[in-house]
């Protein structure tokens, strides 16, 4: 109430100033009149009676001041005087504002432009409707279990989910998925596209209905392997299908299964990861789908997200409390097990693994993004300073009649901030405007499967509030030292003469500019060295030997039993393959395996050597005989396999490194590796050492077992060809269709795969590369103001040296000397923090070694080039001076 | 005028003002003049200080003013205490009057 009348109050008094000023000044007139007309009573006269109320009772003028600026609303209008203004004294100097707008701008837009990527990727909730009911539920093994894993292990398996399901009391519905499903379309429409393996619930939990036909019911998912019901995203019935009306209620072929469509999925939606889905499949069909693995029987199986809708008005508490239970109990139930459930609101890469990774990244990224704001504000502060000594004078005087520091602070700061509003206004809406396009750039050049990336970069509440704090803090961080500093109480010299030309003020304001200008340098510094590293990480990737032959390989992958095709289709349907592809002009010689190098495919299990107890986890391939020459990674010792040699015949080939640390010391030929199911293996053959899995890391342990019949399912077939690569890959795909126009092939290079490891150092080299040169322009800039302004202040001080008889280039020498001491000393620390900061980097990049002499010499070298450069323009006029011209400058 | 006038009490003058608009409503020279007289010149109250506390007094409620004329027929703002208002001045003497007590007790106690 009172807090009301009080705004009311103090409103009326703010737009209605007129009348209230009236009001009191009558009020007022009277009270002093009453006063003054008692005195009269006593005999005064009516002069003395004015004077001697004044006396006693206060001045008009004083007691209205007084009045007035007791209420709240005179801290708005004093602030609404300041901005008045500081809008003034911008606009009298539009090249400094120009220049501090620009580079604040610049600082602030790229950090907004990044923070609303990362605000995208994985802060945004989930783009369906009332998402923040929306929950994610992952656990945590926190033992060392042995748990088989499709995806991630934070993920659930079916029977987990079912329990979840059935006994919370907290979900209006919990649905689960299957993500990443590989699915490729027959009858003529030949694709490969993604899609997911859900629960019936799922389109209803997620209230997305599909805008034709109908969502999943629950007798879609009433028995396992039956019912081949799909529903297609919008944009695969627009893009594949033409938009045909009729085809709810059509077949399609998926994976060589027909699957009748009973729905569209609304326009936009497109499932619940990161990368879109295609279509959407009931989860009991996962068995036939991916004959011969039936997950939904496995319990022990991590393969399932899981996503729940909060009922209305149950707390994330009570959710957390419910499933906690749940969870407790299924621990119980499995002896040895333990685990957390990690739960909270669904968004992008929410599951404990992606954001274990994503962080760390996401942290880098910001840093790196805030360094350059960080050297745009020294270059504003250090502006922002050499102003401060031209408007010496007026500050002095102003404090010299009665003005508080505080109150010139507070206007200062008030010009800061409104400098960083339009700067951060300007960025903000330069960063909106540009990074949905540069974020599709970006994405369009990363491995192909991410290249569809469907990420929201536009901005939302929490972009703007991160570009208004940013702003905040940009204009209080500039401003605030330089405010500080302009107001220093040291009316006497300032005032005797020009403040700037004498005395301490001068001498820490240099100062305070010399740091301003180190710390750039030094920021500058550590990007550019980052930059440098990764760049040259890049490099190193680019020609790293990767221990076997890549050149003149081709690999095709092929998936028959995605086809339908079952163990001996398959190997009859390989066998015809090689030899067709083995009678193409081009090629000397073919290999199969389970695994093609670098192809991001991999397999590892438990192994045990008799006479030690721990198991040691191998990452293994199956490869026929010619595998070892296709890609030219030589036996070193025992031999290679023999033509019709299968897993039954228990020979296994391990890597030299694998050998040294099984049997350190020891000859690994005829030596017995234990499988986890009990099987037996000995060793005939070892290998050099080869990057197959992992590029950069030999260390892994690794073995080959022999190819058998089941590895023709699934299999990479790698060719070395003679000459020219297309029309080998043209053979090769004219052979397969003409065998089975329905099996996709994907034929590619096998120096691609390397494609898929190099991409993420080129688009980080490319991204620091172009922050780098930012961050250089930006201190470039700072150094040659610095510079010139110091000049343009010793003009009067190097006319009289000149005068004097002082050599021109001497005078140059000191003034570079000068300039390059805060350069040098901000460099100094840049290295030093630079070296921290590459740790960091090479633990994160691949091929990135934290003390890379190159980098850690050219890029010192090279900013110190800069700054001399950017010295030395200015630098110049100093030598020009004419010293009649500058002693007269007075 | 026997001694110099002293300065208030801090925080009193709005009870004081309260009180003097407890028997009816004044303008702002009547309220300075009587809260001279019932001190016995003690108090003298300038001009500043008192309409400071006006607006303040009024911002939150405890008093209302009105134009009206005085018995000289000049035009005055008159001030009148709101429920509020009076409900605040007895709460304030209840407390003014502990305090008395109090202080009044250390002090007479050694």
């Amino acid at each position: 109430m009172s807090l009301l009348r009080s705004m009311t109050g103090g409103l009326r008094s703010l737009f209605r100033k007129e009348q209230v000023s009236q009001e009191l000044d009558e009020e007022l007139n009277g009270f002093l009149e009453m006063a003054s007309e008692e005195k009269i009573k006593q005999g005064m006269s009516r002069k003395e009676a004015l004077r001697a109320v004044r006396l006693e009772r206060g001045s008009l003028e004083v007691t209205k001041e007084a009045v007035r600026s007791a209420g709240w609303e005179s801290f708005v209008e004093t602030l609404w005087q300041d901005l008045r203004f500081a809008v003034r004294v911008l606009r009298n100097n539009p090249g400094f504002t120009a220049a501090a707008v620009v580079a604040i701008a610049l600082g602030v837009g790229i950090n907004v432009g990044i923070f609303s990527v990362l605000n995208g990727a994985a802060l945004r909730l989930l783009p369906i409707p009332r998402a923040e009911q929306l929950v994610s539920v992952s656990q945590i093994f926190h033992r060392r279990t042995i748990r088989n894993t499709h995806g991630e292990t934070s993920m659930f398996s079916y029977s987990e989910y079912l329990d979840y399901r059935d006994h919370n009391h907290v979900f209006s519905g919990l649905a689960a998925y299957e993500p990443f499903l590989e699915g490729s379309l027959g009858g003529g429409k030949m694709q490969q596209v993604l899609g997911a393996a859900t629960s019936c619930n799922y389109f209803d939990v997620l209230n997305e209905h599909p805008a034709e036909g109908r969502g999943f019911v629950d007798s879609d998912c009433a028995a396992s392997g039956e019912n081949a019901v799909v529903v297609v995203s919008d944009q695969l019935w627009r893009d594949t299908f033409g938009g045909d009306p009729t085809l709810v209620g059509k077949r399609i072929t998926l994976n060589r299964m027909a699957f009748a469509v009973i729905g569209v999925a609304p326009p936009g939606f497109t499932g619940t990861e990161p990368i879109p889905s295609a279509f959407w499949v009931p989860i009991t069909i996962q068995k036939v789908l991916d004959a011969g693995r039936d997950r939904l029987a496995d319990d022990n199986m991590s393969w399932l997200v899981m996503l729940g809708r909060i009922r209305p008005g149950v707390k994330m508490e009570q959710v957390r409390a419910d499933l906690g239970v749940i969870a407790g109990r299924i621990d119980q139930l499995q002896p040895g097990r333990t685990t957390s459930l990690a739960i909270s609101t669904a968004t992008f890469f929410g599951r404990p693994e992606e954001r274990e990774s994503l962080i760390p990244v996401a942290l880098v990224i910001l840093a790196a993004f805030g360094l350059v704001l960080l050297i745009a504000c020294a270059n504003v502060a250090n502006l922002l300073l050499a102003r401060a000594s031209a408007r010496h004078k007026e500050i002095a005087l102003r404090l010299s009649i009665g003005a508080s520091r505080w109150r010139l602070v507070r206007q200062l700061l008030t010009e800061s901030l409104l400098l960083s509003m339009f700067g951060g206004a300007l960025g903000s809406l330069l960063a909106f405007w540009s990074f949905a396009s540069i974020t599709q750039f970006v994405t369009s050049h990363l491995p192909h499967m991410f290249s569809t990336l469907a990420l929201n970069v536009a901005p939302d509440f929490r972009v703007l509030a991160y570009a208004l704090a940013l702003t905040l803090v940009t204009g209080i961080m500039f401003g605030l030292i330089p405010a500080l500093q302009s107001t220093r109480p040291d009316l006497n010299t300032a005032l005797k003469e020009d403040g700037a030309k004498s005395g301490r003020g001068r001498k820490s304001g240099r100062f305070l500019r010399n740091t301003f200008v180190g710390a750039q340098i030094a920021v500058c510094m550590i990007l550019l060295l980052a930059a440098g590293l990764l760049l040259r990480g890049l490099y190193y990737a680019q020609t790293v030997d990767p221990g076997f032959e890549m050149k003149d390989v081709a690999a095709a992958f092929l998936f028959p039993k995605a086809q339908g095709y079952d163990e001996n289709r398959s190997t009859a349907f390989m066998g015809r393959l090689r030899e067709r592809i083995a009678g193409l002009p081009g090629v000397i010689e073919i290999a199969q395996a389970e695994c093609a190098p670098l192809s991001h495919d991999f397999s590892a299990d438990y192994f045990t050597a008799p006479g030690r107890s721990e198991k040691i986890a191998i990452e293994y391939n199956h490869v026929s005989p010619g595998y070892f020459s296709v890609v030219g990674i030589p036996i070193v010792r025992g031999r290679g396999f023999q033509p019709g040699e299968e897993p039954n015949s228990q020979g296994i080939i391990v890597s030299e490194s694998t050998a040294q640390r099984l049997w350190p010391g020891e000859d690994p030929l005829g030596k017995t590796l234990r499988e986890d199911t009990g099987r037996e293996y000995s060793v005939i053959g070892v290998t050099k050492d080869a990057q197959v899995s992992h590029l950069g890391d030999v260390k892994t342990p690794y073995l080959y077992f022999p190819a058998g019949p089941q590895d023709n399912v699934r299999t990479y077939v790698l060719v070395r060809i003679a000459g020219s690569f297309t029309p080998v890959a043209k053979g090769i795909r004219e052979a397969v269709r003409s065998l089975d126009p329905d099996v996709p092939v994907d034929v590619v290079r096998l120096e691609d795969y390397l494609d898929v490891w190099r991409s993420p150092s080129r688009i980080v080299a490319a991204l620091s590369g172009a922050l780098g040169a930012l961050a250089v322009l930006l201190a470039s800039i700072g150094v040659y103001g610095m510079v010139s302004y110091s000049v343009s202040r010793r003009v009067h001080e190097i006319g009289i040296r000149i005068a004097l008889g002082a050599d021109r280039t001497e005078v140059m020498k000191l003034v570079l000397e000068q300039a390059m001491r805060p350069v040098l000393i901000g460099g100094v620390v840049g290295v030093a923090a630079g070296a921290v900061v590459s740790h960091v980097l090479s633990s994160m990049l691949f091929g990135l070694s934290a003390h890379d002499p190159i980098a850690f010499i050219s890029v010192p070298l090279f900013l110190l080039i800069v700054a001399m450069v950017a010295s030395y323009i200015p630098a110049r006029r100093a030598m020009g001076v004419d010293p009649i011209v500058a002693l007269r400058y007075e | 005028m026997a001694d110099k006038p002293s300065d208030l009490v801090q925080g009193t003058l709005d009870m004081l003002i309260l009180k003097t608009l407890a028997l009816e409503a004044m303008h702002g020279y009547g309220i300075a003049v009587r809260l001279e007289q019932m001190s016995k010149g003690v108090f003298r109250l300038n001009a500043g200080s008192l309409f400071v506390a006006f607006q303040r007094l009024q911002r939150d409620g405890l008093i209302r003013s009105e134009w009206k004329a005085t018995e000289n027929s000049r035009r005055a703002k008159y001030y009148a205490l709101t429920e509020q208002g009076r409900k605040r001045l007895n709460s304030e003497t209840r407390e003014w009057g502990r305090q008395v007590a109090a202080i009044a007790r250390i002090l007479e106690a050694s």
